[in-house]
């Protein structure tokens, strides 16, 4: 295996630093979230699962689709894609498997977004292996694993003095030029004593279809407040409002800025019409078209599965709503 | 056929050509687009797509296209009042400028329907992206069979294109029929809901194709209705509106289980819409 100490690794990373937007793992307020930093000295090497997944910097929260400018009643279009290249570091191989989802709808599916393609095209991805699952974690019911090379470029695992280092992409081996890597004969994987937890059961969408219908929606449903953090966490869930703002308005000229935001099906309003007919008005019905989403019409229309497993969605609700649960649920209920 | 090929999310820039009341808070807006790209992609728009319109500053929502581009260049929408874009768009005056990101969506299958009977069903501005169905057929009038249009609104102020009415009736084998839901001291004409009008008028469903558009419910009655008729549900064509950002099938807010309203629709058979995991209403 390619080995490389943590000085070694810091190294780079600071070089990296100068050369790109580097994203890593970042105590925040005692939170650990991917954030930009400056130098090696900011990044997090040992964490659990960030509390949010990386998935806000190939679909910002908040990213502006088009500037407009107003002048009397002339009318410019500005379109913004800023030419910035980045290195997500330390991304968990659940949060890149992620990605690999959103490629399925807004890269394959014609036409692309312009916006998605841009960053994925200026990212590289490196990551680094879970040492175990965390609460929550079902990565390995979803087709993944805590060390997961598979949707990385590059994936970083940690062994005795470093890191044990394996490029999975031309990029990846590209970016890696300039780190100091030595060969050993040891070879990376888990103590025997690593936790794995059980893994769940992933009814096909041919056994959801039939319990559209069934109880159970109402039974998890009832207790959703609809505060929409499971698809804030999500590192697959991609729906999206767009709106305008108005910036800046003087003398006669209007700048505006149409952004496009994060949205959430399980939200009240988020089929309403403006008439007032609103097809989904319940909570069951809106925390079913969630799950439904991930495992029967996301696979349907677009191929992958939409969830990888990462569990924040088990860990953030605040009334205890488990998606694990949900597939538990449904694979009984279909005879599985 | 597809909006902007570069970046389906930038608007074509356009222009007010003409704004007119059609109905009380619904206004009918002529757009011009401005760029060449802009006009060549929406000259060979069909009947039953649908576009965004922006107002810049206050955003964009979809609507059907009200017009057909045989008529002429100009883009027609029929816009209600109903929320912030909408409310916006009612401030603009001839000149102001505007954004058109389309023609969306697929549309009603003239070609197929050719020489069969077609029974046009409008409820309220459900009405306006049934009009370039209605003008397609009376421009190439030897083209389909008999045409049966009814039109209805719950009240006579809320009738959409009632200027239009004179030119519908005289058409050749083509009739005219309009109800409002409850008397009015206005109307001297049928009074009664959509359904009650189509199963007095009870159209041949031997050779006929029905097209229904109007709120959920009114589209739902109206299949239950046709149904009775003797229509069966491949016969019944509908176009259903959704609450959308894209367009282009990413957005997510238009879903119907794993049906898209932009892409798969709007328009749908009856007998589609009858094997949908989710239902529109």
């Amino acid at each position: 295996m390619k080995f490389t100490t943590l000085n070694g690794l810091r190294a780079w990373l600071d070089r990296l630093a100068q050369e790109y937007d580097l994203i890593a793992p970042r105590d925040v307020d005692g939170h650990v979230l991917y954030r930009p930093v400056g130098s090696s000295g900011e990044i997090l090497f040992d964490y659990e699962r960030p509390e949010l997944s990386a998935k806000d910097y190939l679909l910002p929260a908040t990213e502006t689709l088009l500037w407009v400018e107003k002048r009397g009643s002339e009318v410019i279009l500005e379109e913004v894609l800023p030419d910035r290249r980045q290195v997500l570091f330390g991304l968990r191989p659940c949060d890149a498997h992620g990605f690999t989802v959103l490629d399925a709808l807004f890269l394959a599916q014609d036409p692309p977004d312009l916006y998605y393609r841009h960053h994925r095209e200026r990212t590289t991805l490196v990551g680094l292996a879970c040492p175990q699952m965390w609460d929550g974690c079902f990565c390995t019911s979803m087709g993944g694993a805590p060390d997961d090379p598979t949707h990385l470029d590059v994936l970083l695992r940690e062994v005795d003095g470093g890191y044990a280092v394996e490029p999975v992409t031309e990029k990846g081996m590209a970016l890696l030029e300039g780190l100091a890597l030595e060969e050993r004969s040891q070879k990376p994987g888990f103590s025997e004593k690593t936790q794995f937890l059980r893994p769940v059961e992933v009814p096909p969408p041919e056994r959801w279809r039939p319990l559209f219908e069934n109880r159970l929606w109402m039974r998890h449903g009832e207790r959703c407040l609809s505060c929409r953090i499971c698809t804030y966490v999500c590192p697959t869930c991609r729906c999206f409002d767009v709106t305008d703002r108005v910036v800046e308005e003087r003398a006669g000229v209007t700048r505006i800025e149409r952004i496009r935001v994060w949205d959430a099906c399980t939200s009240t309003n988020y089929r309403r019409v403006a008439g007032g007919h609103n097809p989904r008005p319940t909570k069951p019905e809106r925390l079913r078209n969630r799950f439904y989403c991930k495992f029967c019409y996301y696979p349907e229309d677009f191929g992958p599965l939409g969830c990888v497993g990462c569990g924040r969605c088990i860990v953030s609700c605040p009334v205890d709503i488990d998606i694990t649960e949900v597939m538990r649920d449904v694979a009984e209920r279909s005879g599985g | 056929m597809s909006t902007n090929g570069a970046n389906p999310m930038r608007p074509y820039l356009g222009r007010l050509a003409g704004v007119r009341d059609l109905a009380t808070g619904i206004k009918l807006f002529q757009i011009e687009l401005a760029e060449p790209e802009g006009q060549a992609t929406v000259a060979d728009y069909k009947p039953g797509q649908f576009a965004f319109v922006s107002a810049f500053g206050a955003g964009e929502a979809p609507f059907g296209v009200a017009s057909i581009p045989a008529r002429g260049p100009i883009l027609e929408f029929a816009v209600n009042a109903l929320g912030h874009v909408t409310h916006t768009l009612h401030t603009l005056e001839v000149g102001d400028p505007v954004g058109v990101r389309g023609p969306l969506g697929n549309w009603f299958p003239m070609g197929e329907i050719k020489g069969h009977d077609v029974v046009i069903l409008g409820a309220g501005i459900g009405g306006a992206p049934l009009r370039p169905v209605i003008h397609t057929i009376l421009d190439n009038r030897a083209d389909y069979g008999r045409l049966t249009i009814i039109w209805a609104a719950r009240a006579p102020d809320l009738l959409v294109f009632t200027d239009e009415f004179d030119e519908w009736g005289a058409a050749p084998d083509t009739e005219f029929h309009v109800t409002i839901d409850r008397e009015h001291s206005d109307w001297t004409g049928n009074v009664g809901l959509i359904t009650q009008l189509l199963e007095q008028v009870n159209p041949p469903s031997d050779d006929a194709v029905t097209i229904t558009c109007g709120p959920p419910i009114a589209i739902h009655f109206v299949t239950l209705t046709l149904k009775k008729l003797g229509f069966t549900l491949d016969q019944m064509l509908t176009t259903l509106e959704a609450r959308m950002h894209c367009g282009i099938g990413k957005c997510g807010r238009c879903n119907m289980g794993e049906k898209f309203i932009c892409v798969d629709g709007p328009v749908f058979w009856q007998s589609e819409i009858a094997g949908f995991l989710e239902g529109f209403l």
